[in-house]
């Protein structure tokens, strides 16, 4: 079964002097289970098309089905609640709340689901537990590294247990000792099953995934499966 | 260095226009109310200022106690201005003065009503009349004479060359111009058109010699040395020397106090009267001053937040404390005078709407040089408050822990400064709604009290020439047309009564205790065409000579003296004279006051004291027509109608006043509150773009978060409400407590006031809340 499938996806954005084409009619399909990581040089359509896997953005041609459900048309709300259910976000620059602790950062994704409170205690618990961060629960982000909060951040993108992980250089901000840290975490979501697409600049990092989309200006050059 | 505070200063004000915009309409809009409401201030205050001896006059005050209650009138007798002016030295003059007339002047083709009264010589002179033809001294040398106002002969003759010319008056006698005075301002305490001597007021009211005749005003005018004390001494039991027994007592009554004060309790001390509403307003220009200053501290100290790395970085390269502060406050008070020049234009603009408002004719007079200090005053004070709190707050910055971005430590503190004054600001909206409210519950709850009859179709005029006697033939002639129901002459207008006497007995009433009864004299048909209810007894024979020794009263007093049927009881003064019999009993109506309950009166058929026409007539019909034909019988151009309905509205005046102004300022203060709460909201929604799109990307409805945005302002107005109910509650019992006949504080109107305030705040919250729950995540997530 794939859980994304595209034909022919275009992205212009438009501003008042100049109409980039983000992304030229890209094709391809994930299938449920891979780990799949794209690749390219700065502002050749990375973050664009991740952005429009997730259902953030909407697209300006093409079709997209998401479990085989066609996606191009929905509003906004039907997104949204696509969206809740079935992905999970993780970024180069973190994006914890400042103002709530590890445990509120990891426990919202499931606020918005409607889980009940003591059954939210004890999912968060366990991903806390699972990523070794349980002690520092009551802490703030800024009183952790950035590997802690990148572990922190990926804790809550997958809290859900969502089908598909979208992760946009995850390692971006990282050292190297806590981006292994980190991609070892994804490494075990993805053989307990999750689909995890992973945008990256680093070799190394790709060197944990089944396969490497490479892009330049918009197209894709090269879909190659390692074995 | 002060031009280059200048330049960053306006361009700060630049870069954040809207926020900008904001601040100076909010403080535009305060300065402009506060210079309305110091202008009226300004004009009450200087009342009778224009009156240069204005501390050596007074009027004579009349106390008189009864049942342990002290009644303070202006009515003083007939012969107590001549007779304390030769008896009590200190006093330079003394005039009496009628309680002001109008007439019908009839100069050629024209035929003009004119408001005056009938005063001694003594008036003229301590007025200080300007006489800009004739003089003062020999002004009133001839009886038939007469003084008009300059604009008052310009309006008969078109000039003021008039001395000499004559005029008809009341369409019988003749009074000769003896002088032209220069028109007093209209904050004086006089408003009349014309001045004639009191002799000939005099020689028509014999009843004038009476000392136990309490029935006009009294001036005087002290030596400058004069020992008041000594007067006032002298004069306090000056009436008990000429009528024995009388227990009225006299004092004198500063012209200091006659417009603000005026107003006395049950003990007969002076108590505040328009005072209070001078001080009131006084109050609320000052709070909605504030009110917009705080604008500018919450907007200036959360925009800090985004200049704090200006500020950390200004820090770390030396600039010390003080530069910071004198740039933050030049910053406001740049904007505290641009706000000020826009309040003139402001104030220019909405002066008429006001004057119309107040029933005044002030004038901006911008450059008078009270006017240009105040505002200066008032203008640099704004700068100051706004401008001090941010620049203190700000550069006590700690530029190590901005520069390290750990911006949670330093807007707490600030952060609840700006609920506090948000909370500060709608509390002060919430109290003036509910004031509003209660006010004008209060105006419509007395309004629409049953007075005890019906005022609509009930119209008067003034009786003129032979009206009065030949009242027979004019009402039937007035019964001729179908329109007219009923007509009866009587002697003070309804919905008041002028005379009233404390000498009346009867059987069985306690004598060392006196009773304030009011007297009406009026014909037969006075009961069936006011509309009264008769309760026990009869109404007066048509025949008035049948019941000349009969009376009619009301049940308040038939409750003072029996609890039993009272018909055919006999009332007589305790000195003698006529016993009179009751012989009916009429239901409560108002009169004098609407606030309290009916006080006691009596009604003697007797027309002769008549100085009212009154007619019942159906409104549903043609007024219009109606009136031309009445004026056919009653053979007078123009008389002069007054319809009771439209008397009582006149009523609540001052409380209308009162009501409209406190709407008018809740409203303004509303509006500038909610300048800074949209401003704030608009702040805290670009500071929190970012959580918001997080929560978003992990599921968030709009709804959530808008509610997300809303729930902290609406937590700080619901404050704001819990705070203000008390304190709007208090206050209006206070004030409730000055009328006998009151509402109730209802907790709905507290409910009311808060729901408003609540949905404004809302709608002004949301509406940037909604914004940024809709805008697209990816923006706010990249620009990180
Ligand atoms: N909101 C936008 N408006 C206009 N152009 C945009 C917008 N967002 C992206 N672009 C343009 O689209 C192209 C693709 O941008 P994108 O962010 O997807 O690149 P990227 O591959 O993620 O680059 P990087 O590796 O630097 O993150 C770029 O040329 C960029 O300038
Ligand atoms: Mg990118």
């Amino acid at each position: 079964m794939s859980v994304i499938n595209i034909t022919d996806l275009e992205k212009i954005y438009r501003t008042e002097e100049v109409e980039t084409v983000a992304l030229n009619k890209i094709s391809f399909e994930i299938k449920e289970g891979e780990f799949v990581a794209i690749m390219g040089p700065s502002g050749c359509g990375k973050s664009t098309l991740l952005n429009i896997l997730g259902l953030l953005d909407d697209l300006d041609g093409g079709s997209f089905k998401f479990n085989d459900i066609e996606v191009s048309d929905f509003n906004e709300r039907k997104r949204a609640d696509m969206r809740k259910h079935n992905i999970g976000f993780v970024f180069q620059s973190f994006n914890l709340i400042d103002e709530l602790t590890v445990f509120e950062n990891v426990e919202l994704p499931l606020i918005y689901t409607g889980i009940a409170t003591a059954e939210r205690k004890k999912m968060v618990d366990k991903v806390l537990d699972k990523i070794q961060i349980a002690h520092r629960r009551n802490h703030y982000p800024q009183q952790l590294s950035g590997g802690q909060q990148q572990r922190v951040a990926v804790a809550r993108a997958v809290v859900n247990k969502p089908k598909l992980i979208l992760a946009d250089e995850p390692t971006g901000n990282l050292d190297s000792r806590n981006g292994n840290d980190v991609m070892q975490l994804l490494t075990d979501l993805n053989e307990q099953g999750t689909t995890i697409i992973m945008v990256t600049r680093s070799e190394h990092d790709s060197r944990y995934t089944h396969r490497v989309i490479n892009m330049l200006d918009g197209q894709i050059v090269t879909q190659n499966i390692k074995v | 260095m002060f031009k280059n505070h200048v330049k960053i200063a306006f361009r700060n004000l630049f870069r954040n226009k809207s926020y900008a915009i904001i601040n100076i309409i909010g403080l535009a809009i305060g300065i402009a109310s506060t210079a309305l409401i110091f202008l009226w201030v300004e004009d009450e205050l200087t009342f009778n200022n224009y009156f240069s001896n204005k501390e050596q006059l007074f009027k004579i005050k009349d106390r008189q106690t009864y049942d342990g209650k002290t009644y303070v009138f202006d009515a003083t007798p007939g012969p107590l201005a001549k007779s304390i002016k030769t008896d009590i030295p200190g006093i330079k003059y003394a005039a009496r003065c009628t309680w002001g007339d109008q007439l019908l002047f009839s100069v050629k083709e024209k035929n003009i009503y004119s408001k005056g009264n009938y005063v001694d010589p003594d008036f003229l002179k301590m007025l200080h009349l300007d006489f800009l033809k004739g003089n003062a001294n020999t002004a009133f040398s001839q009886l038939n004479s007469i003084v008009l106002t300059e604009k008052n002969a310009t309006k008969f003759f078109g000039s003021i060359d008039v001395i000499g010319k004559s005029i008809k008056i009341n369409n019988s006698e003749s009074y000769i111009v003896s002088g032209v005075i220069k028109d007093l301002p209209e904050n004086t305490s006089f408003n009349f058109e014309w001045l004639a001597p009191f002799k000939i007021f005099e020689n028509k009211n014999s009843w004038l010699k009476e000392w136990g005749d309490n029935s006009i005003i009294t001036y005087v005018e002290t030596e400058p040395n004069a020992n008041l004390a000594d007067i006032n001494k002298k004069i306090e039991k000056y009436i008990t020397t000429k009528s024995e027994g009388s227990t009225v007592f006299l004092s004198l009554y500063s012209m200091n106090r006659w417009r603000l004060y005026d107003n006395f309790d049950e003990q007969g001390k002076e108590i505040d009267g328009s005072v209070k509403y001078v001080r009131l307003f006084s109050i609320i220009a000052w709070i909605i001053l504030f009110i917009a200053c705080i604008n500018f501290m919450n907007l200036a100290t959360a925009s800090s937040e985004k200049r704090a790395k200006e500020v950390g970085v200004k820090k770390a390269l030396g600039s010390d404390k003080k530069t910071l502060v004198v740039q933050f406050l030049s910053e406001s008070l740049i904007m505290a005078f641009v706000a000020a020049t826009l309040a003139i234009i402001i104030t220019y603009a909405v002066l008429s709407p006001f004057n119309n408002l107040i029933q005044k004719h002030l004038s901006v007079a911008i450059f008078s040089p009270l006017h240009i200090v105040a505002l200066l005053c008032i203008t640099l004070l704004c700068g100051i408050i706004s401008g001090s709190y941010p620049a203190f707050y700000l550069s006590s910055f700690n530029p190590v822990a901005i520069l390290k971005g750990s911006k949670s430590n330093t807007n707490s503190g600030a952060g609840l400064i700006r609920k506090g004054l948000v909370i500060v600001q709608f509390s002060v909206s919430v109290i003036l709604i509910i004031c509003t409210i209660i006010i004008y519950k209060q105006i419509q709850h007395v309004k629409n009290r049953d007075i005890g009859y019906t005022k609509e179709g009930l119209l008067y005029t003034t009786l003129k020439g032979k009206l009065g006697k030949d009242f027979g033939s004019v009402k039937n002639n007035l019964l001729k047309i179908p329109e007219v129901k009923n007509a009866c002459l009587n002697n003070s207008a309804l919905l008041q009564s002028n005379s009233s006497s404390g000498d009346f007995e009867w059987p069985g009433k306690d004598a060392s205790k006196s009773v304030l009864i009011g007297m009406e004299y009026v014909s037969p048909e006075y009961i069936s065409t006011a509309g009264f209810n008769l309760k026990a007894g009869r109404d007066f024979y048509p025949d008035a000579l049948a019941d000349s020794t009969n009376i009619i009263i009301n049940e308040a007093l038939a409750d003072l003296i029996s609890k039993r049927d009272v018909v055919g009881t006999q009332i007589y003064r305790h000195d003698g004279g006529t016993k009179y019999t009751i012989v009916g009993v009429v239901k409560d109506f108002l009169y004098n006051s609407m606030y309290s309950k009916a006080r006691p009166l009596m009604l003697f058929s007797d027309a002769s004291k008549a100085n009212y026409l009154t007619m019942r007539v159906n409104t549903n019909k043609n007024l219009k027509a109606t009136l031309s034909k009445i004026e056919t019988v009653i053979k007078t151009h123009n008389p002069d109608y007054y319809f009771i309905d439209e008397q009582f509205d006149k009523l609540f005046k001052t409380e209308a006043l009162i009501s409209t102004l406190a709407g008018v300022f809740a409203s303004l203060a509303i509006f500038i509150s909610c300048l800074g709460l949209f401003g704030l909201a608009s702040y805290i929604a670009e500071r929190r773009a970012k959580e918001i799109s997080i929560r978003k990307v992990l599921g968030a409805s709009v709804q959530l978060l808008t509610v997300l945005l809303t729930k902290d302002f609406l937590k700080l107005v619901i404050i704001a409400c819990l705070i203000a109910f008390p304190l709007a509650g208090w206050f209006m019992y206070n004030w409730l407590q000055d009328y006998e006949y009151h509402i109730k504080l209802n907790a709905w109107i507290f409910v009311f006031a808060a729901c408003l305030a609540i949905s404004i705040a809302i709608v002004t919250v949301s509406f940037k809340a909604i914004k940024t729950a809709i805008a697209n995540p990816i923006k706010s997530l990249r620009s990180e």
